[in-house]
């Protein structure tokens, strides 16, 4: 390992045991569920009961407002309990897998936008997408000027995407060609340096490949959003991984949508990391089940950088972190409480650290100080609406979490939308 | 659930660090007195701080022990304990205190300070650097940029204007010295200079310019005395640059993508 490199980001290190083995085992956990996204808000009509037996890829549910945007079950199995808030707000869906069938989609017309769309919406690849600005998967109808599909992964201890594409390049041609009918603008596949993903001139040169720095955050969707096709109100941009277009492309060819995903099981809590290909909302108790070092772990879903805590594996996430739980301190000395804590959150001061984190892409500063006295239009000004709470994981990680810009963005970007979106 | 390590004290003890060979250069050099001095300032801006924070809930930081030695460093001498204490505490709470502490202020603390007692109380001897403090400045300086807490940019646009000006001709190896650490104290102050890359480089231009202005035109002032009042009016005007480095920044986005 080269100790000096030049270039822009930062590749922070956390502990982990080694991995177990290089390939990855085929692990398909007795419960999963169906949930939504940390932060986001899903308005459902659920379309099975509790108790019914459900096939592997059926519909479970369809969004209030687009029934044509399904959720489908991530595996053949009975449908244990459906929780949801007030408003019909998604809570969890939770199954305990059985043995049952696979759902075989028609595949009809899919030559077409509405045809296209149609298979995406109905056999639950359109959650797989996500928009910006604002984040969520995008309405029924949209047409982005750019999608982004994400083959790389610099956040800490990511699988490697083309570990992931390995056996299905065919597929993943397929996937990006069908990405390449429903958008306007350019598909670009974002990459490590190394072979390339896909015949050069697919698509009638719409679809390109873009070889991003391995450092993060250039390996994030924001940041190569920022760099590419910048998203703003009027030109919303789509991100998608390189492994569910794989997906979409076997789905185009045989009607059935495969489950599992590559996932890593990493962190300092764990006797052993591990490399498994689960399904999408897997209980993430027992994936981590033998591996788990003795005492209280958090285990989180994603990264350690924007992971969260969760009992099932996050959509979209390909990553467990497992971290040993702080044991709970005794509360400081009302003198040391007050020499540390205040009532106004502690300033950013601007160092070469904060830049990096933001992989030197924007003024880094003049951004932080945007999120942090609400200033809505220079945040816009500069950039913030490619960028969701996941791509300043970073820069608050490197702050020392007293920043909170994930949540400040976050407010901000809620601001936006009721203020500027129509 | 994990942390980072850049938070505001670790970047002020990371400057401190940065600052210690100069520190002990000058303490070693300046012996009893500057030590005297030194404890003075600091004891002053602890009682500041103190202050504040049972006053405001303001918590209070290393950053104090810098501005306390860039004071004890660059203070006129002879001053006496009574007018350092009041120049002291104007800087410290008009320039510093008042705006929220450390990070949340415009000026740095110390060149209000000292300008401050420049204005108020003129005809003292402004302090002359023993030749290997003044070298001290370099490791101080490439310890500050090379752990990314001081600003390399505002360096090297400094140490850019001052060659040009020597090639034309100016007047300005008298003022070299104490310009010299006038900008590694005051001026390379990670929260005062200006916060983009370009703006780094124009606002160290800027105090450079001044530093050139001053020693050639500005006559009957010591060194220490001219780079202190370029080093206050290159902080002033460090937002505005700023505001120009992130104007044109967005112009050139907006020209390559068509939108922001």
């Amino acid at each position: 390992m080269r100790v000096l490199r030049f270039g822009s980001g930062l590749n922070p290190s956390f502990p982990s045991p080694p991995l177990r083995d290089l390939e990855p085992a085929e692990v398909i956990t007795q419960e999963a569920a169906i949930r939504a996204s940390s932060g986001q808000t899903l308005r459902i009509d659920t379309l099975v009961r509790e108790g019914e037996v459900v096939a592997q890829g059926a519909p479970v549910a369809c969004l209030r407002d687009a029934p044509d945007v399904k959720f489908v079950a991530p595996m053949a199995g009975r449908i244990a309990r459906i929780s949801l808030r007030p408003g019909r707000k998604l809570s969890e869906i939770v199954m305990f897998r059985e043995e049952g069938d696979v759902v075989r989609h028609d595949l009809g017309i899919t030559t077409d936008d509405t045809g296209l769309r149609r298979l995406m919406q109905n056999s639950g690849v359109w959650p797989l997408l996500r928009r910006r600005p604002f984040g969520g998967m995008p309405t029924p109808d949209e047409r982005p000027t750019a999608i982004l599909v994400m083959a790389l992964d610099t956040r800490p201890h990511a699988p490697d995407p083309r570990q992931a594409l390995e056996g299905c390049e065919a597929a993943f041609e397929r996937g990006l060609l069908a990405l390449s009918e429903l958008c306007d603008g350019a598909v670009f596949v974002c990459q490590t340096v190394g072979a390339a993903l896909f015949q050069p001139g697919l698509g009638g040169g719409k679809i390109h490949a873009v070889v991003c720095p391995d450092r993060h955050p250039h390996g994030s969707a924001g940041l190569c959003s920022h760099g590419l096709a910048p998203a703003t109100i009027e030109t919303p941009v789509w991100d998608i991984h390189a492994e569910d277009v794989a997906a979409l492309g076997d789905l185009m060819l045989t009607g059935i949508l495969p489950m599992t995903r590559l996932v890593q099981i990493a962190g300092e809590g764990l006797k052993e990391s591990r490399m498994v290909r689960t399904q999408p909302g897997a209980d993430l108790r027992e994936l981590t089940l033998r591996a788990a070092a003795s005492g209280a772990n958090a285990l989180m879903s994603g990264s350690p950088l924007d992971g969260h805590e969760a009992h099932w594996l996050a959509p979209r996430h390909r990553q467990v972190t497992v971290l040993p739980r702080d044991s709970k301190k005794a509360s400081p000395h009302w003198f040391t409480a007050a020499l540390t804590r205040s009532s106004l959150p502690k300033p950013v001061i601007p160092t070469a650290a904060l830049r990096q984190a933001f992989g030197a892409a924007l003024p880094a500063v003049a951004l932080v100080r945007a999120l942090s006295s609400g200033d809505d239009e220079m945040a816009m000004r500069l950039g913030a609406l490619s960028l969701l709470e996941e791509d300043v994981g970073l820069a608050d990680y490197v702050l020392g979490g007293e920043a909170k810009l994930a949540v400040l963005l976050r407010r901000m970007l809620d601001r936006i939308q009721t203020e500027f979106a129509p | 659930m994990m942390k980072g390590l850049w938070d505001r004290e670790t970047t002020a003890l990371m400057l401190l660090a940065a600052y210690m060979p100069l520190a002990l250069f000058w303490i070693g050099y300046g012996g009893g007195q500057a030590l005297a001095g030194l404890g003075l300032a600091v004891l002053c801006l602890a009682v500041w701080n103190l202050v504040f924070m049972l006053a405001r809930a303001q918590p209070p930081s290393f950053a104090a022990i810098i501005t306390a030695l860039a004071f004890a460093m660059l203070a006129p001498e002879e001053l006496g304990a009574f007018r350092l204490l009041f120049g002291l505490s104007f800087g410290a709470v008009m320039g510093e205190l008042v705006f929220g502490g450390w990070g949340r202020n415009v000026v740095n603390p110390a060149t209000v300070a000292l300008s401050f007692l420049g204005f108020g109380f003129q005809g003292f001897d402004w302090p002359v650097f023993d030749v290997p403090v003044v070298w001290a400045a370099v490791p101080a300086a490439v310890i500050g940029v090379a752990t990314g807490v001081m600003p390399g940019a505002v360096m090297l646009g400094a140490v850019a204007s001052c060659v040009v000006a020597l090639a034309f001709g100016a007047p300005i190896i008298a003022a070299l010295p104490a310009a010299g650490i006038v900008l590694v104290l005051l001026v390379a102050d990670p929260v005062t200079s200006a916060a983009t890359t370009l703006g780094r480089w124009l606002n160290g231009a800027v105090y450079g310019g001044l530093v050139v202005l001053f020693a050639a035109g500005w006559s009957g002032a010591a060194p220490v005395q001219i780079a202190i009042a370029a080093a206050l009016l290159a902080s002033l005007a460090a937002p505005l640059l700023d505001e120009i480095a992130v104007t044109l920044w967005i112009v050139r986005r907006r020209r390559r993508h068509g939108r922001n």
